[in-house]
This record gives C-alpha cells, structure tokens and sequence, in this order.
C-alpha cells in the first residue's frame, strides 16, 4: 500500500523541526512516499551556511530540559531524521519563489534539499496524499 | 533455494521512530519466509509495531513485553 505524505515546512524555529524531522522518518519507514516542501523561514535552515538553532521567546527557559531530555532518550537531531527519511525514499524541496526571495540559489542549500521547485510541482505530487503544514 | 533465514534487529535505546527505521532497514534485507526479532525500548513501538505490520501486510507472529524490552517477532510474507 503506498501512500503519501507531503509536509509544507514554514517554521524557522527547532521546536517546530524536531516533529518535523519525526513524522518524515516515521512515515518513510512505513513505506509511505514522502515530500518534505521547505519554504519561509524554515529555508534558513536548509543553507549551507551554518545557523543556530532558534527557540521560540515564550519558551526559551525550557529548551535546555528539552535538550537534556532528547540527550538521555537518544533521540537524533531533527537534521539526523531527515537524513534517515531520505534514506528511505523521502524527497525535501526547496520553494523557488522564496529562494528567490531570500536572495538564495540552489548551490546555497546544503545536501539535504534535493531540488529547488515552484508550488505546482509540490500540489501536483501532493494530490491524493496527507499534506500538513508545519 | 535459500533458506529461510532469522535476524534479531536490536533497537534497545532508540527513540521513537528509530525502532520501526531499523526494522525498515533489516525489512529491505530480508525475503519472503524469514523471521525478524526486534528488541526496543521505546514505549510507542508496542503500537508502531502494529502499525508498520497494518501497512507492510507481514505477518506478526507474537508481540510480548519482557521485564527489559518489547520483543515482536515478524514473519515477512509481503515481500514482491
């Protein structure tokens, strides 16, 4: 049974690329066809160029138990679980209008962004899947 | 002919979804007739265990809670 789950990934922030980073492995490793369509602020994060992690403001004060917490249940980072998705058959896009937009081509994206396409290509491989926005 | 063969896939220690991404992986490996063992200890994989099989149409031979891990025991029968 092959199924599909396409991802808008709009959030910049990690909080918001750990479950990201989750369901794409989760969903490769049950067979399903994956698409990860990284567009806004999520694309600074898709650089070469090295960033640090962001947290939310209202929530900074916690994210040194979160870290401890993932540390002890050896959970991988968020960039580690997209890496095993894509292993697995999971394929992450980069949006082209807000390449464009951030002044980015596609020799700055890092090794995780198989190709930089336009909304088109994301609905059409999308259609009669789950898609979520994230 | 080869022979049917059983592999144990140890994922003790490993965070949901590492369990279901290694048996995935041993799952590529694998043919029609062989026995795969997991062993976990993340408390989701009772369930995602149920799932993977749901989807994959293996069979699951026994799913057990030991004193120091999760134990399933997967017939593979839907490889193509």
């Amino acid at each position: 049974m092959l199924s599909r789950l396409s991802i808008i990934l709009y959030s910049g922030t990690d909080d918001k690329l750990i479950p990201v980073g989750v369901i794409a492995q989760g969903a490769a490793a049950l067979g399903m066809d994956v698409q990860i369509f990284v567009t806004g602020w999520a694309l600074t994060k898709f650089t070469k160029k090295q960033s640090n992690p962001v947290w939310p403001k209202e929530f900074e004060n916690m994210v040194p138990m979160l870290m401890e917490g993932m540390k002890k249940n050896n959970a991988p980072s968020w960039v580690e679980m997209v890496k095993e998705a894509k292993s697995m058959g999971a394929k992450v896009y980069a949006c082209s209008l807000m390449a464009s937009v951030m002044g980015l081509k596609k020799e700055d994206f890092n090794e995780l962004i198989d190709d930089v396409v336009g909304v088109a290509t994301f609905l059409q491989q999308a259609e009669g899947g789950q898609t979520l926005f994230i | 002919m080869s022979t049917a063969a059983k592999k144990v896939v140890d994922a003790r220690g490993l965070s949901c979804p590492g369990p279901i991404t290694n048996l995935t992986k041993a799952y590529r490996d694998a043919k029609n007739g062989d026995v795969l063992e997991i062993w976990a200890t993340d408390p989701g994989f009772k369930s995602d265990i149920k799932a993977w099989i749901e989807r994959t149409k293996n069979e699951l031979v026994d799913l057990r809670e030991e004193k120091d891990k999760i134990v399933a025991i997967v017939k593979i029968t839907a490889k193509k």
